[in-house]
């Protein structure tokens, strides 16, 4: 496959970075362990199209992250950036994203803003995993940004114009939709069981 | 039991002799990694499962882990999967909505 030697690279990278996050004495073991399933996934035989075993080996990479932030006695990881720091760049590309949905929708032939909306929204998936410890699901933290920048979006039609209630009734729909998604969260994670159930538990009772 | 661990204790118990490697296991129980090698992990703390180093087949490959269920761990799945089974054949059936001219 070409570029088979950049993927691996990249997937070895998100497992280092899984690694770094789980306790010291599984460390080595863990990498070895899911770098050595890289290669086995790009060559699947069973998976005929070459983009979609990139994708799926670069998906099996980036979901240890959320593996290893549910390990008990997991460490943080090295983070280069504080929580502050985080938060902040975390607002400004929720605003960057937002600017570049109101630019697709002012220009919609122009790639380039698709192609900084999708980095952008990664980057901001990135930031919000990494503030919440990256036991989120890519595809959770992926929707949040998104709601994130349209909620951002919608905020900024309101004080563009500021005469037209459809503005503030989408920034209020869209505001109350995520403060919803988020307490249901806080309430599952409040109720439910915490690191799942043991199956011998169930066997003895 | 959570779906999770059911489609992991089914796709070992699928052949219980064989070594299953994390993808394989990830394909047969269509599990994402960041799910199944935590329960894997817990599985094996509990003793359920082992795991082992293979032996690599070509010069430069990477050897693989591979986990298998040990013997308390074929009896705890089975005994869970026939528990499971029982339950669901003890629910009752959901009513549904009747089909199309069925009430004459």
């Amino acid at each position: 496959m070409r570029g088979e030697r950049w993927l691996l690279r990249a997937g070895e990278y998100l497992v280092g970075q899984a690694c770094e996050r789980l306790p010291r004495d599984v460390r080595e073991e863990r990498y070895r362990e899911w770098a050595a399933e890289l290669p086995v996934i790009l060559h699947d035989p069973q998976v005929r199209f070459a983009p979609w075993r990139a994708a799926r080996m670069l998906g099996y990479a980036a979901d240890t992250l959320r593996g290893a932030a549910r390990t008990p006695g997991r460490t943080q990881g090295a983070t280069i950036l504080s929580r502050p720091a985080l938060l902040f760049l975390a607002i400004f590309l929720t605003g960057f994203v937002a600017l570049n949905i109101w630019l697709i929708a002012l220009a919609p032939g122009d790639g380039r803003h698709y192609l900084d909306l999708v980095s952008g929204l990664l980057f901001v998936a990135l930031c919000i995993g990494s503030l919440a410890h990256a036991s989120e699901r890519m595809t959770t933290r992926l929707a949040f940004g998104t709601g994130l920048a349209f909620e951002a979006g919608a905020v900024w039609q309101v004080v563009l114009f500021p005469g037209n209630w459809v503005n503030y009734f989408w920034a209020a729909v869209l505001g109350f939709t995520l403060l919803a998604a988020l307490r249901v969260r806080w309430f599952r994670r409040l109720l439910g069981p915490s690191g799942g159930h043991s199956a011998r538990q169930d066997s003895d009772h | 039991m959570t779906g999770p661990l059911e489609r992991v204790l089914t796709a070992f118990l699928a052949d219980a002799s064989a070594p299953r490697y994390g993808y394989d296991l990830m394909k047969a129980a269509r599990l994402q990694s960041g799910t199944l090698y935590p329960l894997l992990a817990r599985l094996e703390r509990e003793e359920l499962v082992a795991s082992a180093w293979e032996t690599p087949q070509q010069e430069g490959e990477r050897p693989r882990k591979y986990y298998r269920l040990t013997a308390e761990g074929v009896r705890v799945a089975r005994l869970e999967l026939a528990q499971v089974s029982a339950r669901s054949r003890r629910a009752p059936a959901r009513p549904g909505r009747p089909a199309p001219g069925s009430l004459g």
